[in-house]
């Protein structure tokens, strides 16, 4: 499929060697969406959580240090702007370095929580996202290997051949692990149950932005 | 089996990897046989297999051609007018290199024969970008681990509530192993009894 009929009017390009960032509406607007609400996380304090304690009759709080508040918030800056360039680019390895990266730092956030729960199924998540390095760089590199190229403009104009529709499955594999999308949930979704909202929920919204641009690009790659 | 029971099963973190690592597998198992073939006309141009080693240059099989900063080497990139001066090292040997397939046929078989001259093209000209992203994501790593290491690893030991916590935990869960082993034994001593008689 074309990225015009999927994306509107090419708007134009930022051209960086061989890697070309194409800047469509769509792309845009998904890129502007994430960078505002990377400022907004930059700009906001993170929540507080009050638990009811067993047996007694006081509360306790579960507070975000001030040296982790500021880790945290870094890393998810980063993870916003990680996701944010995997909005734009016109490169399918580009995408998957990005993706690589958001994964990363997604472990990153939730590291300093001291609830074991939450670590336990960082480490979970940890060791799926190491396992997608293989079906990513792999399916980039059959895509590759297919058709010679990795741009997606070239890409969309291509007919898909069956290496280029196992590659594209690789691909998919490697994004619904990597973004935890069902039936790879689990890990994903206990890693948020901490207090620290804003920084915490990056998470989920860079996986939820780039299950869409991973959508975009499929049609890309195979139509 | 009842499906909520593998709902459930779906809901624990810690079976999660390992269903990822089954459905992987078996995509890798679909792909054995999947047609694959090499599509020659590639981003970075190959010369067909031992059709250099036949012509007998130096450096077969990685001799991309050229001459460092007056003529350019065989070379493809997908976008060359953003590229202007593309080609111009792939030529590029280091002085030992050039030592070493002057005195040897077989430079090109060992690893330190690849090409220098391309591959700095290729990370910090035509894809120089994918350079910066790989070097991040090292980075990013590398901050997370020190962190937690500067945090909780090495500054624990001034923390004594902390270790006295711990302390007792490691007690309890040394204790609670202890009783298991303790139970386990028992009953498998039973079960052991059990059979002789």
């Amino acid at each position: 499929m074309d990225f015009v009929t999927l994306g509107g009017n090419l708007l134009g390009t930022i051209p960086l060697g061989d890697i070309v960032l194409y800047l469509t509406p769509f792309n845009l607007f998904l890129f502007a969406v994430l960078l505002g609400f990377t400022v907004l996380i930059a700009l906001s304090k993170p929540e507080t959580q009050v638990e009811a304690t067993l047996h007694y009759l006081n509360n306790t709080e579960v507070k975000v240090g001030q040296k982790e508040l500021k880790q945290r918030r870094f890393l998810s800056i980063v993870c916003g702007l990680a996701s944010a360039g995997a909005m734009i680019t016109g490169d399918l390895f580009n995408f998957t370095l990005f993706m690589a990266l958001v994964g990363i730092l997604n472990i990153g956030i939730v590291s300093a929580v001291k609830q074991t729960s939450v670590l336990n199924s960082a480490f979970n998540y940890g060791l799926i996202a190491m396992m997608c390095s293989l079906p990513l760089f792999g399916g980039a590199a059959i895509i590759l290997a297919s058709a010679g190229t990795l741009s997606l403009a070239v890409l969309s104009q291509m007919s898909a051949s069956p290496m280029v529709v196992f590659g594209a499955v690789l691909m998919l594999i490697g994004i619904l692990g990597e973004s935890g999308v069902a039936p790879f949930f689990a890990s994903k979704a206990e890693m948020f149950r901490t207090a620290g909202s804003p920084y915490i929920v990056i998470i989920h919204l860079s996986s939820l932005f780039i299950i869409v641009r991973a959508v975009e690009i499929l049609l890309l790659v195979l139509w | 089996m009842r499906i909520g029971v593998l709902w459930n099963k779906l809901a624990d973190p810690k079976n999660i990897p390992r269903l990822f690592a089954f459905s992987l597998g078996i995509i890798l198992i679909i792909g054995l046989v999947v047609p694959l073939a090499l599509n020659p006309d590639q981003l970075y141009v190959r010369p067909a297999p031992q059709e250099q080693i036949d012509e007998g240059l130096a450096i077969a099989p990685y001799d991309r051609g050229g001459e460092v900063l007056t003529q350019a080497g065989i070379i493809n990139p997908q976008y060359p007018d953003n590229a202007a001066s593309l080609g111009m090292i792939t030529g590029y040997m280091s002085p030992l290199a050039q030592w070493v397939s002057s005195i040897s046929p077989y430079f090109g078989t060992s690893i330190y024969s690849s090409p220098g001259g391309l591959i700095d093209e290729i990370l910090y000209y035509t894809r120089g970008f994918d350079t910066i992203l790989e070097s991040s994501i090292l980075m990013m790593s590398f901050i997370i681990a020190s962190w937690l290491s500067v945090n909780y690893t090495m500054n624990r030991k001034n923390d004594g509530e902390e270790i006295r916590q711990d302390v007792k935990k490691a007690i309890k869960d040394s204790n609670n192993v202890a009783r298991e082993v303790k139970a386990n034994d028992v009953k498998a001593r039973s079960k052991q009894l059990r059979r002789d008689n």
